[in-house]
């Protein structure tokens, strides 16, 4: 039971970083690689916020989701001037800066020993203890994302990320502000996954930068991908997909000090197969096939 | 003589950053999309010198000799069995970066699953003081990189000039189209691309390797400080990417005698943003 409510958890905050990139990457068509900065954010947000100041959750929430909506520009404004396959490596530098600074910023962040004790999530005076009540509030998070994500994409202004998608010279022929845009899709897009991050910070009580690399990022991007790019539930699917099925691997007894690489083994081979046969995803409405070049 | 040294930290840095760089350009080039694959096939150089060297004991020019080979298959198998057939079914140069994506996962866990994720090591065991010059100090394997790194680039350069193959290869890179009309198998060509230009990214990687060991993961970084090198000095030149990387290598060093070398990475990406913004295609390109 432990183990199950353990997986729903996981699939929770997977829900809420994938729903969030698939901001950028489904619907605006902006491929990230640096979607687990955002992630890293949130968590040692939470995790510096409540080891010295034992704040509550709503503030942790709150501080990390702006902390992770002013990174973003980082990587927004570059997405100005750079498309495609260099925009793609823009992010992975965004990336590999983002775990240099986790790594190396030793006085913030104690470096590779990371930020352990960190305290449970409290809500209001009430204090999430068992696990069960962790992941209703995981539960709630990731139905708010998702709501968000649905909001926004159903929306005048989805709209426009999904027409600056199709053609980025239309949407600024009919009067739209590219810019402005872009660059709010990308602060919410992190703000969102900062939100991963934090819950992830108080359910592993433990942080640290080897959480946080381009490794993660590229299984961020799978989920979105293998699920559906530009599809509501296309990142839900995809993130109950890949975090369950590499547990069904534990379940026939393989070893857990080789079950995380078979794990990652697994989902980039997923990744090359849907490139291969179903480059839109399993719910996907949109598959980057269009070539720009 | 601090600056001596520095230099000389910028040149050795830069001939690696060079080789990896001059790789993933040749496959760039030919096959226009990034291929994030070739940090493992980088990696993949450093594990086979491993297994020939310390497993199955052979000597250490050997071991390389085998180790390049490898690598040229494994380029060669990269562009056969995936590239090519996504290509013939009209994938667009994301999708074929997202199956680059996918296959450099699979290729570093299985060499960590394979080999550990703890360092290995194809050094000798002693510890070797650097030959000193104009005060500043540089190891035999340091000086091999330059060397190697200059060989190898200038073989290239040469090759792409003056020889047959070297100029389809030049023709599909420039206009596909036309290439194709007069005859030139593009097919051909990029698998071509793919064997040397992964055989040059195995080179940097037994290079690295011998000089400071190796760990599964140690692709990545690297193909990032090549792609800088690729984005200063644009896809097109050699020279250019020489240029590149010797610009980054030298920022590098700079920062770290100024500042502190925890910011090396910073650096490279403030470059790459930089450059990306200002001249996408770098120096020398169009």
């Amino acid at each position: 039971m432990q183990y199950l409510l353990h997986i729903l958890i996981l699939i929770g905050i997977y829900v809420i970083l994938s729903s969030s990139l698939n901001l950028v990457a489904g619907y605006a068509g902006l491929i990230s690689v640096a979607h687990a900065s955002f992630f890293a954010v949130g968590a040692y947000a939470a995790a510096l916020l409540s080891v010295h100041f034992g704040s509550p959750l709503i503030v942790n929430l709150l501080c990390a989701a702006l902390l992770a909506a002013l990174c973003s520009l980082l990587i927004g404004f570059p997405s100005l001037r750079i498309r495609d396959d260099y925009f793609v490596i823009a992010t992975f530098g965004f990336q590999v800066l983002t775990f240099s600074v986790l790594n190396n910023w030793v006085k913030l962040t104690r470096g590779p020993l990371g930020i352990p004790g960190i305290p449970r999530a409290s809500l209001f005076g009430w204090e999430v203890s068992s696990q069960f009540e962790f992941l209703v509030v995981v539960t709630v998070l990731s139905l708010a994302t998702i709501w968000c994500c649905k909001v926004i994409s159903e929306s005048p202004y989805g709209r426009v990320l999904k027409a600056i998608r199709e053609d980025e010279m239309f949407a600024t022929a009919a009067g739209k502000n590219v810019a402005a845009f872009k660059i709010s899709a990308f602060a919410f897009a992190g703000g969102l996954a900062s939100i991963g991050g934090v819950l992830y910070a108080h359910y592993i009580s433990f942080v640290d930068p080897s959480s946080f690399t381009v490794m993660e990022s590229i299984f961020i991007l799978s989920i979105v991908i293998i699920g559906g790019a530009g599809s509501l539930l296309g990142p839900v699917v995809g993130a109950v997909l890949l975090v369950s099925l590499p547990e069904a691997l534990r379940l026939i007894g393989l070893q857990s000090a080789i079950a995380a690489n078979v794990r990652q083994i697994l989902y980039g081979g997923l990744l090359l197969a849907f490139m291969l046969w179903r480059p839109r995803g399993l719910l996907g409405r949109f598959s980057f096939e269009k070539d720009v070049h | 003589m601090a600056i001596v040294q520095i230099l000389l930290n910028a040149v050795i840095a830069a001939s690696l950053y060079a080789l990896v760089g001059a790789g993933f350009a040749l496959i760039f080039r030919t096959s226009k999309f990034f291929h994030f694959a070739h940090a493992a096939t980088f990696t993949a150089g450093a594990y086979l010198t491993y297994t020939f060297k310390q497993i199955v004991g052979l000597s250490l020019p050997i071991s390389v000799v085998f180790s390049l080979i490898g690598c040229g298959i494994v380029g060669l198998l990269m562009s056969r069995l995936l590239f090519l057939p996504l290509r013939r079914r009209g994938a667009s140069s994301l999708v074929l970066l997202l199956s680059s994506l996918g296959l450099y996962v699979i290729l570093q866990n299985s060499i960590s699953l394979i080999y550990g994720d703890h360092i290995k090591s194809i050094r000798d065991a002693k510890v070797v003081e650097g030959i000193p010059i104009f005060g500043a100090r540089i190891t035999e394997i340091q000086i091999a990189a330059i060397l190697g790194a200059a060989v190898l680039i200038f073989l290239l350069h040469t090759g792409l000039r003056y020889t047959g193959a070297g100029k389809a290869l030049r023709a599909v890179a420039s206009n596909p189209t036309l290439a194709k009309l007069v005859g030139v198998d593009s097919n051909l060509v990029v698998q071509l691309a793919f064997v040397a230009g992964s055989v040059l990214a195995g080179a940097a990687g037994i290079l690295v390797a011998l000089d400071i060991d190796m760990t599964p993961s140690m692709g990545m970084l690297m193909l990032m400080m090549g792609v800088v090198a690729v984005i200063i000095g644009g896809v097109r030149s050699l020279v250019g990417i020489a240029f590149g990387a010797l610009l980054l290598g030298a920022a590098q060093n700079l920062g770290t005698w100024l500042v502190s070398s925890q910011w090396q990475d910073a650096i490279a990406f403030a470059i790459l943003v930089v450059f990306l913004l200002v001249r996408p295609r770098g120096f020398v390109g169009g």
